[in-house]
């Protein structure tokens, strides 16, 4: 029997969702396709036809949760900001969008968008790598910047993404406040490089 | 490289030398070397502001030299290991970043040790407050997300995206509410609390040299004190409350006004108040007030301050002139009750204890509370010059109390002699007293500090008594 389109896309969405109930209640390393399938109200192998893993059903969750905080960002820019203050903008857009995945999304980042050379490439993770890097270089083009940034530079800014990724996951403080603040240092250090422009050196305080 | 050899060898010229030990400024430019040399991990504050700037060397450099001049007398062995430590500890200076602004304000103080002049304190007094980075609009927006559910603009009718004034915390917002109220949107500086721990970490640091001296307990009292009212500080929804108590106390015949405060869009985040049209000190010395003026707003200021300190038993210990608006109606506003610290019934009845033997010239007991505010248990435990240098500066702290009508503000010997005392107390290293000390110097000195600055005079006795009037020993 073929299913509609409509009813697979219905799966889909319920797949997401009862696994991320299931993530958040297990923790992503303990839970299995079979407690999702399950949930689902599917069989394991039919799970299967929709993610072909455990962790691409993670990063697709991540994904789309990237996307919308890409859409909210587009939305909420007013193209008065500045280059480090829009970044800060795009960053902080789709961490907001991220949220109530955080609990489970340490090791699902981990194995997904790690920089490390790895066997299997998780599909998922690359795209929502390039997709994130695609903004960035299109915000850096709105800002004067005749030429695209050079390895180097995005290699710079992945790290310091992933790095805010990988302390935002673990951030103790009220609204993941500390991570705001790590934000803006890091996109502030970013804008510095590829600007080429010296520190503010205290002068703010010597008046 | 040459150019740091030209900002070594300038620092060098404009530090001081000890003229006994250091004639040549050589022990000096070694120490200068080896902190040149040297680099410790900052914190993240301290990336956009880096010790790089000849002002904040020359900052470092005077605070090196003072805690160097109190081991002058010790033994060789002990100044070198003090001064090994203290190389390293400078560093450290350049790794604050919420207090450097504070730290810097002192430094240039200590430096100018002891040819102050008066101005010069008002002036670094006045500047002395703890410093965020600024926000962008981005950052305010995601505080906003995260306080409100909402933005900014969904927030208020409009919303200014440029922060009109700096607040200790964080920065001020202009606003307008959708009734049509003009208000002041206060808003923090997301995760500060963890940078003010960090600092006061840096700044024992920094001050271990002194960790063999006697005082050095205290010093530790002390800055554990700092450490709270900060923290205190950070918690808008505490301020909040001091606001509406403060504005309860005054009445519209008072012509002191304090801001109602907008609990609908406050959190412990972000503080919304009414916003005082008007200016601050300096924009209205600019306007050059009549004698009649100067006295008017010195006047509403004294009220103001000890209304607070008779009826709520408090010290407002943030005297920053950012906090008084001089409004073109004639009222003195007053804003920012972050800092204030609410005296509990053993000092307040401590406090007056002390003010009322000095109006009552009961020597015997003067002392005594000289001698526990410097915590001593008696008289007889000071050595004698420190009890005369502590109680001089306390009939200082007095002569307005004891004068009948009209006193100056604006005389530069009576404020002279209030920063000589200081002086001598802290090139003698009578430091040791009480925590509470540091927030009632503050309240007197910042008040001082500022009247002195609009040579203004009033009625000091006549307000005194009529505020006192009628107040209960304790809270009731």
């Amino acid at each position: 029997m073929r299913i509609s389109e409509q009813s697979k896309q219905e799966n889909r969405a319920r797949i997401l969702e009862k696994a991320a109930e299931i993530f958040t209640g297990k923790g992503f390393e303990d839970s299995t396709t079979r407690d999702i399938a399950l949930a689902s109200g599917l069989a394991a192998g039919t799970l299967f036809n929709y993610f072909p893993s455990k962790e691409t059903l993670a990063m697709t969750m991540v994904t789309e949760a990237l996307c919308q905080g890409r859409e909210d960002f587009l939305r909420r820019c007013t193209g008065k900001e500045d280059l480090a203050e829009e970044l800060f903008l795009f960053i902080a857009s789709g961490l907001r969008r991220l949220r109530p995945l955080r609990p489970f999304l340490g090791p699902v980042l981990e194995r997904s968008l790690s920089p490390f050379p790895r066997k299997n490439v998780c599909q998922e993770g690359e795209t929502a790598r390039l997709a994130h890097l695609n903004a960035v270089q299109k915000i850096i083009g709105r800002h004067g910047f005749t030429e695209a940034p050079d390895y180097v530079a995005m290699t710079m800014y992945w790290s310091l993404y992933l790095g805010i990724l990988a302390f935002w996951t673990n951030d103790p403080s009220p609204n993941q406040e500390a991570s705001q603040a790590l934000i803006d240092y890091s996109v502030r250090m970013f804008v510095r490089v590829i600007s080429g422009s010296g520190s503010d050196k205290g002068e703010a305080h010597a008046e | 490289m040459q150019n740091e050899n030209i900002i070594e060898q300038e620092l060098l010229d404009l530090l001081p030398k000890d003229r006994k030990t250091d004639p040549t400024g050589k022990h000096l430019a070694e120490l200068l070397a080896r902190i040149a040399m040297k680099k410790v991990p900052v914190n993240s504050f301290s990336r956009i502001w880096t010790l790089g700037s000849l002002q904040a060397q020359v900052t470092a450099g005077y605070l090196g030299y003072w805690l160097r001049s109190r081991f002058r007398n010790a033994d060789e062995k002990q100044r070198l290991k003090s001064e090994a430590h203290l190389s390293a500890a400078l560093q450290l200076f350049g790794a604050m970043g919420y207090l450097r602004g504070a730290v810097m304000k002192v430094g240039q103080m200590l430096a100018n040790l002891p040819e102050v002049v008066p101005e010069e304190f008002a002036e670094v007094l006045s500047a002395l407050h703890f410093e965020a980075p600024p926000m962008h609009f981005a950052m305010v927006r995601e505080v906003f997300l995260d306080e409100f559910g909402r933005e900014p603009e969904e927030v208020f009718a409009t919303f200014d995206r440029q922060a009109f004034a700096a607040a200790s915390l964080g920065q001020v917002h202009r606003a307008r509410l959708h009734s049509g109220e003009e208000v002041a949107v206060k808003i923090q500086y997301p995760g500060i609390a963890s940078t003010i721990k960090a600092d006061l970490r840096n700044l024992r640091l920094l001050l271990q040299p002194l960790c063999l001296t006697i005082d050095w307990q205290d010093t530790l009292a002390k800055l554990a004190d700092i450490e709270r009212m900060l923290l205190m500080e950070t918690d808008y929804s505490q301020e909040a409350l001091f606001n509406k108590l403060a504005r309860s106390a005054f009445t519209a015949a008072d012509q002191v006004v304090v801001p109602r405060i907008y609990d609908q869009y406050s959190t412990a985040r972000v503080l919304t108040a009414e916003y005082l049209p008007g200016c601050h000190i300096n924009d209205f010395l600019a306007t050059d007030p009549d004698q009649g003026e100067r006295d008017h707003f010195t006047r509403l200021l004294t009220v103001a301050t000890y209304r607070l300190y008779y009826r709520l038993h408090w010290l407002p210990a943030d005297p920053h002139p950012g906090n008084f608006i001089f409004m073109s109606d004639g009222r003195l506003g007053m804003i920012d009750f972050g800092c204030t610290l609410t005296l509990n019934d053993e000092e307040w009845t401590f406090s007056n204890v002390a003010i009322q033997a000095a109006l009552e010239r009961d020597l015997p007991a003067l002392n005594l509370s000289i001698a526990r505010a410097c915590r001593f248990n008696d008289p007889d435990d000071m050595e004698p010059d420190r009890l005369e240098v502590i109680r001089s500066g306390f009939y200082w702290f007095m002569e307005p109390w004891q004068q009948e009508g009209l006193f100056d503000f604006g005389d530069r010997d009576f404020f002279l002699r209030g920063i000589d005392n200081v002086m001598e107390a802290a090139r003698k290293g009578y430091t040791r007293s009480l925590p509470m000390t540091i927030w009632s110097n503050r309240f007197t000195f910042g008040g001082r500090a500022f009247c002195y600055k609009l040579k203004g005079r009033c009625e000091f006795r006549d307000i005194y008594l009529q505020e006192s009037a009628g107040v209960q020993p304790n809270h009731t």
